[in-house]
């Protein structure tokens, strides 16, 4: 049994690092609830993200942190034109011609990566992201508190936009019912590249905060992937603040893994977690019984 | 009628499509052809791009020297290169191509046991010659007795025990507490779950922690927490250089510095530095060869590869250089493509190469012997042996 | 009608099979190891094509099953010594329980849930092999004695293939495709009906995975040495995928162009290393974007007298 302030320090970083993750999940699952489409270039875009932080930082000296606003339109200007170009013309045909389209959008990017970028494994280097903070018996990474903040903050946001907003209830209608929607005379198309913009711009400031708190390289997107369809899952899909709930669940429940099982078993813990929600309740765990 | 036609055409142009996927590549009988599948996308990809640089420009220097006499002739030689995408079942199926389709007389290997593995045991079945670095040498014979396959590499308990050797050289004082972090890949287990546990008992330290992660793992609080309660002054670690950069940096935000911090495997590129930045300071790595180490070619080497690539070297430019050197020497002094005469010369081999002495034993196995090396600065210099040394020792870690 | 163009199929396979079986006599190498490739994808489709015909459910977990495949028929052939048929015997029974297990969880998911389902539980898979270190951990493990030479392993594949082939052809052509529609296109009005949908879902999925369970063990035996990133890689599933969508959803020769497609693509640009993956990217994209059927339903549009056959049947 590990001593107490290993535990406490494990389990907080996980939670903190959960939160932080939800915000790279909370692009894909406003993509999956309005578009229904499992976005297989989500991770990809994280990477992008990552890059345009890391150049970002290169090119004009000013801290990504700083910068995250600007890193997110640049995601974003880099995404919609795949909607409107690749995805829009797709709309009839079903899950299968769009989930593929993204993911030969997702090898295509891979391979840009490595002839643009080489195969390196890159970091953000910033103070901050290495400095440890210590309360008491717990240390957890100063760089996990400040992405948490900045995670709970946009996801905040991006819950007031949809459920305050003109916007917000144009998306709403077009996730419930895209042809209904569309006879309310609500551009559906202009809500899902919006919708689309606005996944991968959370994807890509998650992915500056993903580079500065680890590493990345051009093939890193499908484990994030995949850890955000399980916080998706969890939180269930199109939930913006059950992400944010399935993010901390999930770090919590993947750091008592950890700590019992040791770490190599945190993924697995999580992908079991992910199975048996999917399996008991498939609207996420905050979701009331369907009738 | 016509429309009938241009369906015949369309649908023949489509056959022919079909036939030149298939068709490529047929050798011409005056040239040897040799070839090599390589991890040149996917997350090896930076392995691959430093073994295609040294396979090439040893090639290249053969036939620019006329190419390799047979039976009385000078043939170029021509070196096919086939991307696995990081993938075992591409990097058989490539190698299977390159011998049904292409003729290949003989191969060069891939990197990671993995997908040398792969390969070799296709051109092991096929009975054609394969020199490949970049595989480990137990992991290497743990397969199988090998008969056409051959591999210089680095020899995992020499890598172990170096770092054990260089400390107690030059001295360094630490409370002998060990903290051991390997992945589960073929030499983590090997090196961290046996060898170095071994070795710690022999120069008196004691293990407080031996830990095994996924080499896909990405979060290592509560090893690193662990490590940090029960005091380890000492840290070794087996990872890939993903890991070893996410290892360093979560250290750092966790406030735990040993005084002795090596990383085998994945703090070797200089990518890993420049990750790093300052954290890279004072980091050991065992490495298997250096541009300042004296073989024939070596210091050429590297200044060869930064100015053509105007990327950083690696040491994976030297065996790959060298493994490609060694096959066509076997070609050349076999006078011939018959794959046994070349497996035949192979054994033979004993020369020094940029890469160190290459001699093969009955394993077909050769040693590269280890360095150690610190990162200082952003640099690697070499620490131990003496005899070798370009830099001081930095202790402890800062 | 639909009785006589079943039994005039099953003639056409069974007569390419004879003649396949003879391949190793007549194709050189590099014929055979291409056959044998395109043998095992197109198990893998068609086994994609059983399930997702008869069910409507879009699969991302063909890798599980060749994974599962692949260490059920090493472990049982390096333990046990058992003969290669009768293991890859056992990797059908492994592929149909895993199958008959988890399906209570997957089969509550609808659509899209399906799908991720599937993904989540081949990654699951893999993350045990690789931590787990009784299955060889991430090093794998090799097989023991030396595999068959490649024509025997080509006519396994053939088999497989073939018994893929049969049961599609069974499933479209015999009376079973109407209760296979009724469930796919309304579960809940087929029940009415007095059909089943949960057995009839669970049937197609066991079976298919079954099949692609023996495509892995094939496989892998050729491989001669197996690992979880390999086996249990999101490649195949993705690969599965395109072979589908290349060749034509829901065409009878969409999943044998798609194989031979990929299979030919794949070959063709790994020539080329530096950008053979984006390559590969761009063709997926524009196939799907301008080929809607596929590459058999473009054809098929292309050529105006099978159309009046069509409209004629």
């Amino acid at each position: 049994m590990p001593d107490i302030g290993v535990a406490l320090s494990t389990i907080v970083s996980g939670v903190l690092l959960g939160g932080m993750l939800a915000l790279t999940a909370l692009g894909l699952s406003i993509v999956l609830g309005v578009m229904r489409l499992v976005n297989l270039a989500h991770g990809d875009f994280v990477v992008v993200g990552a890059y345009v932080g890391l150049f970002f930082l290169k090119f004009t000296g000013v801290d990504p942190l700083l910068g995250l606003p600007v890193i997110a339109l640049i995601v974003a200007a880099l995404a919609i034109p795949l909607y409107r170009f690749l995805l829009a013309p797709l709309a009839e045909r079903g899950p299968e011609a769009q989930m593929m389209t993204m993911f030969a959008v997702a090898i295509i990017l891979e391979n840009a990566f490595v002839l643009g970028f080489s195969a390196d494994t890159r970091s953000i280097e910033r103070d901050y992201a290495t400095l440890p903070l210590t309360l008491g018996p717990v240390t957890v990474p100063l760089i996990y508190v400040i992405g948490f903040a900045i995670a709970v903050a946009l996801i905040l946001a991006v819950h007031w936009l949809i459920s305050r907003t003109r916007f917000g209830r144009d998306l709403r209608a077009s996730a419930a019912d895209a042809q209904a929607a569309a006879t309310l005379g609500i551009d559906v198309k202009r809500v899902q590249m919006l919708t689309f913009g606005l996944g991968a711009a959370c994807a890509g400031v998650g992915g500056t905060l993903i580079g500065a708190a680890f590493q990345f390289g051009p093939s890193s997107g499908a484990a994030y992937l995949l850890n955000s369809l399980a916080i998706v899952v969890l939180g269930g899909l199109g939930n913006v603040l059950g992400t944010l709930f399935g993010g901390v669940t999930l770090g919590f429940l993947q750091s008592v893994g950890g700590l019992t099982l040791g770490d190599g078993y945190r993924d697995l813990v999580g992908m079991a977690l992910f199975l048996l929600v999917l399996a008991f309740r498939p609207d996420g765990f905050l979701a009331r019984r369907r009738s | 009628m016509s429309q009938r036609l241009k369906n015949i055409v369309k649908a023949g142009s489509l056959l022919a499509l079909a036939s030149i996927a298939f068709g490529l590549g047929a050798a011409r009988a005056d040239e040897i052809v040799i070839g090599a599948s390589l991890p040149l996308s996917g997350p090896l990809a930076g392995f691959g791009s430093f073994q295609q640089w040294g396979y090439k420009r040893a090639v290249a220097e053969v036939n620019k020297a006329g190419g390799i006499s047979i039976g009385g002739t000078k043939q170029m030689v021509i070196l096919i290169i086939r991307d696995d995408k990081t993938d075992p079942n591409a990097a058989a199926s490539n190698t299977e191509t390159l011998i049904s389709r292409d003729h290949v007389v003989a191969m060069l290997g891939s990197c990671t046991p993995a997908l040398v593995n792969a390969g070799a045991l296709v051109a092991e079945r096929a009975k054609k010659p394969l020199v490949t670095g970049c595989d480990p040498l137990e992991a290497f014979k743990s397969v199988r007795k090998w008969n056409y396959v051959w591999d210089l590499f680095f020899d995992e308990p020499e890598l172990a025990a170096a770092q054990f050797k260089a400390l107690a050289e030059l001295g360094a004082q630490t409370n002998k507490k060990i903290a051991i972090w390997h992945d589960n890949g073929p030499d983590g287990q090997v090196v961290g779950g046996k060898i170095w546990p071994a070795l710690a008992k022999d120069f008196g330290y004691e293990v407080v922690q031996n830990a095994e992660f996924p080499v896909d793992n990405t979060q290592f609080t509560s090893i690193i927490g662990e490590a940090k309660s029960k005091g380890a002054e000492v840290v070794l670690v087996d990872a890939i250089t993903p890991q070893a950069i996410a290892i360093r940096k979560q250290m750092a935000a966790a406030g735990f510095t040993p005084k002795v911090l090596n990383i085998e495997k994945g703090a070797e590129p200089v990518q890993f530095a420049e990750a790093l930045g300052k954290l890279s300071d004072g980091i050991l790595v065992g490495g298997y060869w250096d541009s300042s180490l004296p073989y024939p070619g070596a210091a050429d080497l590297s200044k060869a590869f930064e100015s053509e690539t105007k990327l950083t070297s690696s040491q994976h430019i030297a065996d790959s250089y060298a493994a490609a050197q060694i096959l066509l020497d076997a070609i050349a002094s076999a006078g011939s493509t018959d794959p046994e005469k070349i497996n035949a010369a192979i054994a033979k081999t004993d020369k020094t190469y940029a890469v160190g002495p290459v001699k093969f034993d009955e394993n077909h196995t050769a040693k590269l012997p280890i360095v150690s090396l610190q990162w200082q600065g952003g640099k690697t210099v070499i620490i131990w042996p003496k005899a070798a040394k370009t830099g001081e020792f930095l202790f402890p870690l800062p | 009608m639909k009785t006589s163009s079943g039994l005039a199929e099953v003639g056409v396979l069974l007569a390419a099979f004879v003649l396949l079986w003879f391949a190793p006599s007549f194709a050189g190498d590099y014929g055979l190891q291409i056959a044998f490739r395109v043998l095992i994808y197109l198990t893998l489709a068609e086994s994609w094509n059983l399930l997702a015909g008869s069910t409507g459910l879009v699969s991302l977990g063909t890798s599980c099953f060749v994974g599962l495949g692949a260490y059920v028929a090493f472990g049982l052939m390096n333990a046990f010594d058992v003969p290669l048929p009768l293991g890859l015997a056992c990797c059908a029974v492994a592929g149909g329980a895993l199958a008959a297990l988890v399906s209570p969880a997957l089969f509550r998911l609808r659509g899209l849930y399906f799908t991720v389902g599937t993904l989540a539980l081949a990654e699951l898979l893999r993350l045990i092999m690789v931590n787990v270190s009784a299955f060889g951990g991430a090093s794998g493990i090799f097989l023991q004695k030396d595999p068959p030479p490649l024509p025997v392993l080509f006519h396994y594949a053939l088999v497989v293939a073939l018994i893929a082939s049969l049961a599609i052809t069974a499933c479209a052509r015999s009376r079973i495709s109407v209760i296979l529609r009724a469930v796919r296109d309304d579960e809940d009005a087929a029940a009415q009906m007095g059909v089943r949908p949960y057995r009839t879902k669970l049937g197609a999925f066991i079976l298919s995975s079954a099949l692609v369970a023996i495509a892995g063990g094939v496989q892998a035996t050729k491989l001669g040495a197996i690992e979880p990133y390999g086996m249990f890689g999101l490649q195949w599933s993705i690969d599965v995928l395109s072979m589908v969508i290349i060749g034509g959803v829901g065409l009878r020769l969409g999943p044998l162009v798609g194989a031979l497609f990929v299979v030919a693509l794949g070959e063709a640009l790994a020539d080329y290393p530096e950008a053979h993956v984006a390559i590969a990217g761009v063709i997926l994209i524009v196939l799907i974007r301008f080929a809607p059927r596929g590459v058999v339903g473009f054809v098929e549009n292309l050529a105006p007298f099978t159309q009046k056959k069509r409209v004629a049947a």
